[in-house]
């Protein structure tokens, strides 16, 4: 076998052994990756907003998901209708990746996807 | 059978190749199949030369080519599986996620004849293999790539396929959906971002599949 394939194998292995401590974790701290890249997959974009306006989110029966609680420091993230947040004066549209933006953010709203036609 | 990137530009009608700007050509070996392969590499690849330091890579002699990269298929093997298949000549390094692929349809290019994959084991083996980095990304963006051109009964193998995965490999499939879902453009692979919508749509269905979003 040459260095090279052997190296491979080794490495495809490692990633392997990585990703099944990963799955076990899956329900613990380790799983809230997953868990805040789920909620970002179903969101078409994101806003950092001011306290207030994320809590009139809240008040106003927007859904807040629970990853938010899990990080620390804890981040209140709450899905919003588009219209609704265009009506927010301290909205900033930031990137959807796990990028500063959205890692920084304490009041973060997301908007949905508009229904499939 | 060709097995990486160049895949989503054959299966476009025509052959169109708008999709992907391929780094190599992986062609995938059955291992039942290796010595017939291995019999007529000389004969075939006389524009190509096995690297001193893989001999799985066959490197071109022109610039014009791109590098032939063989892996290895053993359908026997389980998906997180991988050995190298060792031979003098053509060693093959085989992945597991390679037996979750089988051989589709067989079309033309320029009077070469090409064995490409079905789409729907492709894009399991893709968003089930667990690279890094670079690679990685171009592996989800492949499997992106072959989404945009799926159909219903496309999509409907996968459901299948992914249902018979144990959870621990599901979960892979939805964690690298999720990557996906917020990768970067990169140059020479499609945008992941007017798809997002549908890759949100993806992870719904195969949730709704095992019923554990978990």
């Amino acid at each position: 076998m040459t260095p090279a394939l052997e190296r491979r194998v080794r490495e495809q292995r490692a990633r392997v052994l990585v990703r099944s401590w990963d799955y076990r974790q899956r329900h613990h701290a380790r799983g809230v990756w997953f868990r805040l890249r789920r909620v970002l997959a179903e969101a078409s974009a994101a806003f950092v907003v001011a306290p207030e306006d994320a809590a009139a989110l809240v008040a106003e029966g927007c859904r807040a998901d629970p990853v938010g609680e899990a990080l620390e420091p804890r981040k209140l993230i709450v899905f919003a209708a588009a219209e609704r947040v265009a009506r927010i004066g301290s909205a900033r549209a930031v990137p959807l990746r796990l990028g500063r933006d959205v890692l920084e953010a304490r009041h973060l709203v997301l908007t949905p996807f508009d229904p499939a036609p | 059978m060709v097995v990486g990137s160049e895949v989503p530009n054959l299966l476009e009608p025509g052959a169109a190749a708008t999709l992907v700007v391929s780094q190599d050509l992986d062609v995938g070996v059955p291992v039942s199949c290796h010595a017939a392969v291995k019999g007529r590499l000389v004969e075939m690849l006389v524009a190509f030369t096995p690297s001193p330091e893989e001999p799985s890579v066959w490197t071109p002699r022109s610039p014009g080519l791109l590098e032939v990269n063989f892996v290895g298929i053993d359908p026997s093997r389980d998906p997180t599986d991988a050995y190298v298949f060792d031979d003098d000549q053509l060693p093959l390094l085989v992945f597991g996620a390679l037996s979750l692929v089988t051989a589709g349809a067989e079309i033309e290019i320029g009077g070469t004849r090409v064995r490409v994959p079905r789409r729907a084991g492709l894009i399991l083996e893709k968003l089930v293999t667990d690279r890094t980095g670079e690679k990685g990304e171009r592996d989800l963006l492949v499997a992106l790539g072959l989404l945009m051109t799926a159909g219903p009964a496309d999509l409907e193998e996968v459901d299948a396929a992914y249902s018979r995965m144990r959870p621990e490999l599901r979960h892979a499939v939805r964690s690298n959906l999720t990557v996906l879902s917020l990768l970067e453009p990169r140059l020479g692979m499609p945008d992941p971002r007017p798809w997002r919508a549908t890759v949100a749509a993806a992870l719904r269905r195969l949730e709704r599949l095992d019923g554990d979003a978990a």
